[in-house]
């Protein structure tokens, strides 16, 4: 029993937030808008991270090599740049959302000015790495992120039909455009790919080997699990309240209607704390997700537990990457709508990261006797063809619902 | 003729981590130096003076303009092969760092940030 | 051409790409059938969240500074929406009453916000404001029935 919280609070820990701003603003909107019709499109999110995050902790912990050396190595220098001024201009608007996200939560608990909140927010996040071991920091934004779990209670409360609910987890595919960007959204907002990128270049700072490849896929299946089962809470909950009575979710704060229905100011409050750590968790991982794939590319020293001292550039990258991201967060742009568009562009640019890792993993010269066996193939390989047709529909589909607009 | 075991040994080891002696990591394989015939591989190439070479022409002309010329000492340096001690998921060299001129950008007494007190 | 005749043809150039910049851009241009239910749409959605923030202040189950800082933005968005639809120019002129009706929800659905937002701890308040929300709500809910009725 004991070893089981043990292994249960490890992945809790691993995985960090489990939900960003990201997961918040698209379920939220793909239940309000289309009930729960759009429950298969989050369990499809869910596994393709699971797969692709199985990956590359299996190609850190086996070859040492995290995601952007394998990118470099496999796919070149060139195209290598690219992936990464994509990786980076997107990682970017991420950080601005999140920044922007933990000041809109503080603005809904304390009402005091946003644009305060966001220099406060980064503020508070260089003290919080600098000062707090890192595997305390992990702990506090992974355990708080739990709070989010009032989510499922709500759903409990509600006590929605479930037929209908189970429904929604069949694939079906809506010729509306709008049905089919929010397909899209949901399921890039599921795999955002600086996730996987700061949880490959955490194994190899773990100084992870073969011995660990059990526990990571446990993460791989368990943690982004419970991220899955927080958002297709979250889809339940707005689909019950805000789809019969048409509210369009544009704002953060919505996201926490459902819970204060179900529990009163008990349950907002969970619900805010919990959207707080989670957005907080992300802006973390964002940003050093930024700041780990430059030195990766351009063979810096880095890593988050070598210090300003031994890697200088790895953590004034760091400092620019926060500090560009309050900048964005200021600049008066709703951090929803920054949000949507780093959600879109991301899936545009995931081929791109995705398909290095998985030609890797699957190299015997790369990873001897830990090379991707028949599943791992085959899900690797469906869930890319799946990445690249999302990734060709998404600025269409953008474009064509002005933004999921309508 | 290279033969074709060559090229794969060239293709593998381009665009590899390199670490010093202290397993520090200094920069990536960005160009490789061949000589002779039959090719033998010379000396290893880093640093940004290289980079224009390795994308397509027209990217190369911007590249240049940011990346610098590849003057050997300052944009560019060049490893002997004769200084690399082994190969495996990184190009493990013999000395440390600033012995060969490497990881200069990393040199804790040319930031401020070595010197805050967090440290 | 000679040098005064082309000068002529880049400032025509760019007095046309001027006009087509200030006829397609956003409050200056006309208002579609469709963007004018749009609008109507996006005013009773806001008067529905509203109504729930109204209902946790009712209840006394909701924080004050959350219901303020809800009120605030969606009194915000009431009153852009309230502003579009009142510069914009109508592309059917058989619509000018219905624009004419959603301009005046939404600047109820802004002044009930207004009212959460000052009050953002008082239950009679949130009862009333809930209560009134609902109403507006209709209206608007009746508006986009009659668009609809009179698209072709």
């Amino acid at each position: 029993m004991k070893t089981i919280l043990k292994i249960a609070l490890g992945i809790i820990a691993a995985i960090g937030g489990f939900l960003d701003i990201g997961d918040l603003v698209f379920t939220t909107q793909a239940g309000a808008l289309f009930r729960y019709d759009l429950l298969w499109a989050v369990v499809l999110g869910v596994l393709g991270i699971g797969v692709y995050a199985e990956m590359s902790g299996r190609v850190a912990a086996v070859s040492g090599r995290p995601v952007f050396d394998v990118i470099r190595m496999r796919m070149g220098f060139g195209i290598g740049l690219v992936a990464l001024v994509a990786s980076t201009a997107i990682n970017l608007l991420t950080v601005a959302a999140e920044l922007g996200g933990i000041a809109i939560v503080l603005e809904l608990l304390l009402d005091a000015p946003y644009s305060m909140f966001v220099v406060t927010a980064a503020i508070a996040l260089v003290l919080i790495v600098a000062l707090l071991p890192f595997g305390g920091i992990e702990r506090i934004f992974g355990y708080g992120g739990l709070l989010l779990f009032v989510v499922v209670a709500t759903v409990f409360h509600q006590n929605p039909d479930w037929g209908d609910v189970a429904h929604g987890f069949v694939p079906s595919l809506d010729s509306s455009a709008l049905y089919l960007y929010f397909v899209v959204g949901v399921f890039a907002a599921t795999l955002m790919p600086y996730e996987v990128h700061f949880y490959s270049s955490g194994a190899i700072e773990e100084g992870w080997t073969e011995q660990n490849l059990k526990e990571n896929r446990l993460n791989a299946i368990l943690g982004y699990g419970i991220g899955g089962i927080l958002a297709v809470a979250l889809v339940i909950v707005s689909g019950y309240l805000f789809h019969p009575i048409g509210v369009e979710p544009s704002d953060l704060g919505t996201v926490a209607l459902p819970m204060q229905g179900a529990f009163g100011e008990t349950g907002l409050l969970l619900a805010l704390g919990g959207i707080l750590f989670c957005v907080g968790g992300a802006a973390i991982d964002s940003s050093f997700a930024a700041s780990y794939n430059l030195a990766q590319f351009l063979g810096w020293e880095w890593g988050r537990y070598q210090g300003p001292r031994k890697a200088p550039r790895f953590t004034a990258s760091w400092l620019v990457f926060l500090a560009i991201g309050v900048a964005v967060a200021q600049s008066g742009i709703n951090p929803v709508e920054i949000t949507e568009y780093s959600v879109v562009f991301s899936v545009v640019a995931l081929p791109l990261t995705y398909l290095p890792v998985l030609l890797i993993a699957g190299d015997r010269s790369f990873m001897s006797d830990f090379a991707n066996g028949r599943i791992a193939t085959f899900l690797g390989w469906l869930y890319f063809a799946v990445i690249v047709v999302l990734a060709l529909a998404a600025v269409p589909l953008l474009l064509i619902t002005n933004g999921g607009g309508g | 003729m290279r033969s074709k075991g060559e090229i794969y040994v060239v293709h593998r080891l381009l665009d590899e981590q390199i670490c010093d002696s202290d397993g520090r990591r200094v920069g990536r394989v960005d160009d490789i130096e061949l000589r002779g015939s039959p090719p033998r591989i010379t000396a290893l190439l880093v640093g940004e003076g290289l980079y224009p070479r390795r994308l397509p022409r027209w990217a190369a002309r911007l590249a240049r303009r940011i990346s610098g010329p590849e003057t050997w000492g300052s944009n560019a340096l060049r490893i002997p092969w004769e200084e690399v001690d082994e190969l495996s998921s990184t190009v493990k060299l013999r000395k440390k760092a600033e012995d060969l001129g490497l990881g200069m950008g990393d040199d804790p007494r040319r930031w401020i940030v070595g010197r805050l007190p967090w440290n | 051409m000679s040098g005064t005749s082309r000068k002529r043809v880049r400032s025509q150039a760019l007095g046309l790409l001027a006009a087509a910049l200030l006829l397609t851009s956003p409050g200056c241009g006309d208002l579609s059938n469709d963007e004018l239910n749009r609008g109507v749409e996006s005013l009773s959605a806001l008067a529905a969240q509203g109504q729930l923030v109204a209902n946790g202040v009712a209840r006394d189950a909701t924080k004050t500074t959350y219901a303020r800082a809800m009120a605030r933005t969606l009194g915000e968005e009431a009153e852009h929406e309230a502003e579009k639809l009142a510069d914009a120019t109508l592309e059917e002129s058989e619509t000018e009453d219905q624009r004419h009706a959603a301009v005046a929800v939404a600047g109820e659905i802004s002044d009930l916000l207004s009212e959460l937002q000052t009050f953002p701890g008082d239950e009679r308040h949130g009862e009333l404001v809930e209560k009134h929300l609902e109403e507006a709500q209709e209206k608007a809910d009746a508006i986009v029935a009659q668009l609809s009725g009179d698209a072709p």
